[in-house]
């Protein structure tokens, strides 16, 4: 057992998703304690489904639509645990992985994936940076290679994320000189409930054989960028995807 | 009247000035029915005029982006004033103020997100029946940017939206793709009123983005990016989709 995040406090969103779920898992198991965000909604099971994996766990509910109790929830995870280290933002609302023409999406559905995915982000890097300034610290996003890619019928998720993407980049740029690192893991598009296969995105199956576990496969990515020894990448994107989209 | 355009009809919002303005007069110059799409009237009047005094054709019409009711007004009008619909270009932008995400406001956000994002999903679906009509000639046409694709350290949030539309070229190209419409974005680097206003506020700024340029010079909206524009919009373009131009004079080379 890795324990090269021993000590380090980590706010996570988005746990009870696959995705999340095993991201966190790997950070928890890697010694790091976590303050985990999220809607009411399955929160209770999580931080338990945690602690049973002996990762040491605050739940802490947020409405994403409230930048106050965003903040707050980042006070709460610093009082309870300590100044916040890491933040691995992997929540993704449902809505915005149900495919739809674009045609047919109205108003209230575009501001429920695009305006909500892009101010939830701006709300958490608004939180983590008092927590770092001065000290440093580590932000992951989960930005799927459909971002990149492209997906039919998933505009509004796929700009979402894109857009997450790039914002991480420009605030890397901003945030380098106090220490702070911000980068992408982009897994395949297998891990989403979108229906869309890697073979639509590359004419050879993954190099690896396989999209990947979350916890197994891309958890030692999210550990490595976290840790010390993955101080000197930022801004950039990782492919974690066992080999198939390969850009640039 | 001839050209590679000749009878199409394309609406450019933000055609009152700089990249949208060069892009309007490049379409005419090839025979385009050129709807200027602005938000005053002040400007697109103007611009209309000025390309129909060049031999072009053009009419203004006033249209706000952000507002679904308008822009679905303006395409409406757009068709009922020439018959059909082939091209749409979503240039239209403001919001480009100099920011730090750690404490930007939520108004910052809601101008970039507002013209930049909910202006595509707006100008994309509205033209969309339209395009479809058009078949192999329906153009979709995003004005991105650089910043949209490396991160600009000075702007923040532009950098997020203007990443928005690219992925909002791809996915529509793949989605739109089996009607024969065509969806790509350019990223230019063109002398504007916007960029003008940068380099007034940062001189040094100007000396960067010209030393950066392999070709040492800023492009000038009609030659350097309404011909890039012209080339996806004709036929001559037809078999690229869901690609990102970058026409920045050889600055950004990531791709």
């Amino acid at each position: 057992m890795s324990d090269v995040l021993n000590g380090r406090i980590a706010v996570v969103t988005g746990a009870n998703q696959p995705l999340g779920r095993g991201l966190t898992l790997a950070l928890g198991r890697a010694g790091a304690r976590v303050g985990l965000l999220g809607e009411a909604v399955g929160l209770e099971s999580t931080v338990a489904e945690m602690e049973s994996a002996l990762v040491r766990t605050v739940g802490i509910e947020v409405d994403w639509s409230s930048q106050e109790t965003v903040e707050d929830a980042f006070e709460t995870v610093a009082d309870a645990l300590g100044p916040v280290d890491i933040v691995l933002h992997a929540a993704v609302p449902e809505i915005a992985l149900e495919p739809m023409d674009l045609v047919d999406v109205d108003d209230a559905r575009f501001e429920a994936i695009w305006e909500r995915m892009l101010r939830t982000t701006i709300f958490l890097l608004q939180a983590a940076f008092p927590q770092m300034q001065g000290r440093g610290g580590r932000v992951l996003f989960v930005t799927p290679t459909v971002s990149m890619s492209g997906a039919a019928r998933l505009t509004p998720y796929t700009a979402a994320v894109e857009a997450q993407r790039v914002l991480l980049k420009a605030t890397a740029r901003q945030w380098g000189p106090e220490g702070i690192t911000l980068n992408s893991i982009a897994p395949a598009p297998e891990h989403l409930s979108i229906g869309m296969s890697s073979t639509e995105v590359s004419l050879a199956p993954p190099a690896l054989g396989d999209a990947g576990d979350p916890e197994v496969d891309l958890g030692p990515i999210a550990v490595f960028l976290a840790s010390d020894a993955g101080h000197f990448v930022t801004g950039a994107t990782i492919g974690a995807d066992g080999g198939i989209w390969m850009a640039p | 009247m001839s050209g590679r355009l000749a009878g199409r009809t394309a609406i450019v919002t933000g055609a009152g000035q700089g990249v949208g303005l060069g892009i309007a007069h490049a379409f005419a110059k090839e025979g385009a029915n050129v709807v200027v799409a602005a938000r005053r009237a002040e400007t697109g009047e103007p611009a209309a005029q000025e390309i129909r005094e060049r031999g072009g054709e053009a009419t203004c019409i006033v249209t706000d982006v952000t507002s679904r009711t308008s822009m679905k007004a303006c395409v409406a009008a757009a068709v009922k004033r020439y018959g059909a619909l082939e091209i749409m270009v979503h240039n239209a932008f403001r919001g480009g103020t100099p920011h730090r995400i750690e404490d930007v406001g939520l108004d910052v956000w809601e101008e970039n997100s507002g013209t930049a994002v909910w202006g595509t999903f707006y100008s994309a679906q509205l033209a969309f029946p339209h395009l479809r009509d058009a078949g192999a000639n329906g153009r979709l046409i995003l004005l991105t940017s650089p910043a949209g694709i490396e991160g600009s350290v000075n702007i923040p949030l532009y950098s997020a939206v203007k990443a928005a539309q690219r992925a909002m070229t791809k996915s529509l190209s793949k989605e739109w793709g089996p009607h024969g419409i065509t969806v790509n974005a350019i990223a230019p680097v063109a002398e504007t009123p916007a960029l003008a206003g940068a380099f007034a506020q940062n001189p040094v700024l100007k000396e960067r983005v010209e030393a950066r340029a392999s070709l040492r010079r800023i492009g000038d909206p009609e030659r350097d990016i309404g011909g890039v524009a012209v080339f996806l919009a004709s036929d001559d373009g037809g078999y690229v989709t869901g690609q990102t131009i970058v026409c920045d004079g050889g600055s950004f080379m990531g791709l």
